[in-house]
């Protein structure tokens, strides 16, 4: 029942441009989750399968886009939580660059990682909604001064695209996403992808790619522990009263978080402590760095890079939920881009077969540091240019019968 | 994982070009792998990682300000073991002379001027409190421990 005294940056300007909040939607709480079974309410079940979980953590705002619910929807992503919803539900979702976006408003999961993310149908709608949030904030000390050009005058009707639009354009694909331990239909849906991109696309390799999994869960964990510290039942929240102010903290603190909160906030602790921070924390930030330079490199001979946006499609509800490394493992795609503070955009390009359903599959364009320009053209291109696929869940197919 | 990771270690220690060589090794399949067998459980070798002490829950749960039942600190405390070992493949890699980035980057970062604004509104702030009597937030008293 927590009502915000102020509104946060994003959705302040966004009021400003005279856009029509609907609501807030549902979320693994804190942004820790996959699934939205992590939700304090509710899992949200996805359009396309309501068996299965649109993703997470920002799994409500994909859901609701989905099923068209609204025309664009916020997220935020630390990990991947814009980017795999955004392929679960079909999608597109838009990671862009930290720093691109004020973070005023926005709970704290880990500073240093956190983006507000945006979800639209179409690569323009997602590409209208970032650029009326994004700019230089002073209430966020990370926010970027740097200048924002307009995104919206590439968004041009198919009809005036030049012959060859994506001519030149240097595509790397990341070998290490196209291997073992991803669906093989998945690997399909992404080759038709590149093959759709007109580029043969020349292979990139990022060794450092799978370190860079236990590094985000160790960074995350660790500065969750200290961003959810303020959660203590005095100033807000729901207060267990106690005689003493210890148990008033451990005991608003133990009925207010569920319980892969606190495991991560433990874990965090842990890896913060005296004696681990150097074996943890510290190796942890070490390979951030590694795993910067090795995009960077990348980045400076390609124009962008491609890889799933998740190693499968939607689980059923309930299939990774008792186990953490199983979900976690689900994230391989999407946190070495939060890592090095990349843009990174996600857009649908096929389907799985589950049964008698179809489960969409999206892939993710990374791109250089606030080049959110290039990745929104090159996906609106893509999206315009593809050929015998419709991103409309059956649920709500009949609306859409001409 | 315990003699693998052994047996990376040693070139390693004697090799300039290790670094890429050794995150070549970790594939996504090893990945993949070694979390097959820590979920598994039948992996519990700690002779690489032996400095290191197990997490206590309960210490951890303290100095967290979490209150946890017995019940959750025994269910919790193998999933966050299985985590923690899992985290143990940063002890593998070399990453001597690689600096810490603490975090991306990527040209952020300003300071406003230090001028004070009034907040807008202070009601709501206030009506947020669980406990309050004007002027003050209420706590409980402070027990001292040592």
């Amino acid at each position: 029942n927590y009502r915000p005294p102020f509104d946060a940056t994003a959705v302040k300007k966004l009021k400003e441009s005279g856009a029509i909040i609907v609501g807030k939607t549902n979320l693994d709480e804190f942004g820790m989750g996959s699934t939205t079974e992590g939700s304090a309410y509710q899992v949200t079940a996805n359009p396309w399968n309501l068996e299965c979980v649109p993703g997470g953590s920002s799994g409500g705002s994909a859901a609701a886009v989905s099923a068209r619910q609204c025309v664009v929807s916020l997220g935020s992503d630390t990990g991947g939580s814009v980017r795999q919803p955004a392929s679960f539900c079909g999608v597109v979702g838009l990671k862009p660059t930290y720093g691109r976006v004020s973070r005023y408003g926005l709970v704290a999961y880990a500073s240093s990682l956190d983006v507000i993310g945006c979800f639209g149908s179409s690569v323009a709608d997602a590409g209208l909604l970032l650029q009326a949030i994004c700019g230089h904030d002073k209430l966020d000390a990370t926010s970027s001064k740097r200048e924002v050009n307009d995104f919206t005058s590439q968004f041009i009707s198919k009809d005036y695209f030049e012959s060859q639009p994506l001519k030149g354009l240097r595509v790397g694909v990341i070998s290490e996403t196209l291997g073992d331990g991803v669906d093989q239909e998945v690997i399909s849906s992404i080759r038709g992808a590149i093959s759709h991109l007109e580029e043969l696309g020349c292979t990139v390799s990022l060794p450092s790619f799978s370190l860079g999994l236990p590094a985000y869960y160790v960074l995350a964990s660790s500065e969750s522990s200290s961003n959810l510290s303020r959660y203590d039942g005095v100033r807000y929240g729901n207060q267990i009263a106690s005689d003493e102010l210890s148990s008033l903290y451990g005991g608003s603190r133990a009925n207010g978080f569920g319980p892969e909160v606190k495991r991560r906030i433990l874990m965090g602790t842990y890896a913060l402590s005296a004696g681990y921070y150097d074996a943890y924390y510290k190796r942890a930030q070490q390979v951030r760095t590694v795993v910067k330079k090795s995009f960077k490199a990348a980045l400076d001979s390609h124009d962008i890079l491609i890889s799933p946006a998740a190693p499968s499609a939607a689980y059923k509800i309930g299939e990774k939920k008792n186990d953490p490394l199983a979900m976690y493992a689900g994230d391989i795609m999407t946190v070495n881009v939060n890592l090095a503070g990349l843009p990174a955009l996600v857009l649908p390009c096929g389907f799985v077969k589950d049964g008698t359903t179809s489960l969409p599959v999206g892939f993710q364009m990374i791109g250089a540091a606030f080049d959110e320009e290039k990745l929104l053209r090159v996906g609106h291109i893509f999206e315009q240019t593809l050929q015998g696929h419709s991103f409309i869940p059956p649920l709500i197919a009949d609306e859409f019968k001409s | 994982m315990g003699s693998r990771a052994l047996l990376l270690l040693s070139p390693a220690f004697r090799s300039d070009h290790l670094l890429i060589s050794h995150f070549t090794k970790y594939g996504f399949h090893q990945t993949f792998r070694q979390m097959e067998k820590i979920r598994r459980g039948g992996v519990r070798d700690y002779s690489v990682h032996s400095s290191l002490e197990r997490p206590n829950v309960a210490r951890l749960a303290e100095t967290a300000r979490i209150s946890l039942t017995p019940q959750e600190a025994e269910e919790f405390a193998p999933k966050i073991q299985q985590v923690v070992d899992w985290f143990g493949q940063l002890q593998d890699v070399d990453l001597q002379s690689v600096e810490p980035a603490i975090r991306p980057d990527t040209e952020a970062g300003s300071f406003r001027e230090d001028s004070p604004e009034t907040f807008d509104n202070r009601e709501a702030i206030i009506a947020a409190i669980p406990s309050y009597e004007e002027p003050y937030i209420k706590v409980p008293k402070v027990l001292n421990k040592d």
